[in-house]
């Protein structure tokens, strides 16, 4: 009855789902009875608006891809990046493989980047010393894909 | 943690349905079908992300309903091995630990996983619970229900479907997933 014709048809970073939710209308209550979108559905976006993807944009994750080409990291870190937002150097440590060996100082240049060009998620926030400043936008309404659903 | 998948199926539109656009139709047909279901060694489906083409639509003899061939895409929840997850503690015992993510819940850190070294004490709240606690230089680390938890996966896993199952134990898991806390920077995010 089905095949499936590519099991990895491309990988998405909580970003982008979270932008394909809302592209659909999902949103904080209380207009939840009137989105077309189902309840499982609503528990991922509730996971996704506490973590590290919701104030992310566009622009932003282009960007961290740019700046990260020069630190030679395979796509599951520059994902893992992305998704959890590290701000520390204990934080990168499961991320990256033999961090010190591969990168040695240049693991506090790619923190302040990361820091610079990723905004904060809310419950980093407060503990941050560090404003980072700068307009947050959100991002509505692109179904497209973007660099990181390439095919494999 | 997110991937999107490739899926052909065919799939038959039942007449009640007829009075809608095609897509709609379709798409809710989909979705009853395959949303928040665990297909073997794709993962969850969290959603339908498009449908890119739809073929046929031929009755068959004997049949109401038209038969339709769809090709699409779905958003599949399937972490791989090595990704970091924060995800919240739902239960502790002796085994070790349970954390959800909300959408998901059968995410399991065995005891042989856990920071060492560590030791679990009896809940005092709650009776048939423990809570593990980190020793680490002389200092009492507790994992306790308060924040979240970040682990690393170790592995993703598909068990079959039981026949039989007796009656008292946990409700069939079809995808589980078992995670590691025993490295720098994981476990409970206060800890770091």
């Amino acid at each position: 009855m089905s095949c499936r014709k590519k099991a990895n048809a491309g990988a998405l970073t909580n970003f982008e789902v979270l932008d394909f939710l809302r592209s659909r209308g999902a949103a904080k209550d209380p207009t939840r009875v009137i989105a077309p979108i189902a309840a499982s559905e609503f528990k991922v976006y509730d996971y996704l608006v506490e973590s590290a993807a919701c104030n992310q944009t566009r622009e932003s994750i282009n960007e961290l891809l740019e700046k990260c080409k020069k630190y030679d990291l395979a796509k599951a870190e520059i994902l893992n990046i992305i998704n959890i937002r590290p701000a520390s150097p204990v934080e990168i440590d499961p991320i990256i493989e033999e961090s010190e060996k591969r990168m040695g100082e240049g693991i506090e240049d790619l923190i302040e980047m990361v820091t610079t060009v990723l905004p904060p998620p809310p419950t980093q926030m407060n503990t941050e010393e560090e404003v980072v400043a700068g307009d947050e936008e959100i991002a509505d309404g692109e179904q497209t894909a973007t660099a990181m659903a390439t095919e494999n | 943690m997110f991937f999107l998948s490739l899926i052909e199926h065919t799939l038959r539109l039942p007449p009640h349905l007829l009075d809608l656009p095609l897509n709609e139709a379709i798409k809710g047909e989909l979705e009853s079908l395959f949303l928040d279901k665990v297909i073997a060694n794709l993962g969850l489906c969290i959603s339908v992300y498009d449908i890119r083409s739809i073929d046929g639509g031929f009755v068959f003899p004997g049949d109401g309903a038209s038969t339709y061939t769809v090709e699409f895409r779905l958003v599949m929840f399937r972490p791989f091995v090595g990704e970091i997850i924060t995800a919240k503690l739902k239960e502790s015992d002796a085994n070790g630990l349970q954390l959800s993510l909300g959408f998901f819940d059968d995410i399991y850190i065995p005891v042989h996983l856990m920071p060492n070294p560590c030791h679990c004490e009896p809940d005092p709240e709650n009776k048939s619970q423990v809570i593990w606690i980190w020793d680490y230089q002389e200092q009492k680390f507790p994992i306790d229900g308060l924040d979240e938890i970040r682990f690393q996966v170790q592995s993703v896993s598909y068990p079959p479907i039981p026949v039989e199952q007796p009656k008292e134990s946990k409700p069939f898991a079809p995808m589980v997933i078992m995670g590691s806390l025993d490295y720098d920077g994981l476990g409970p995010v206060s800890w770091w």
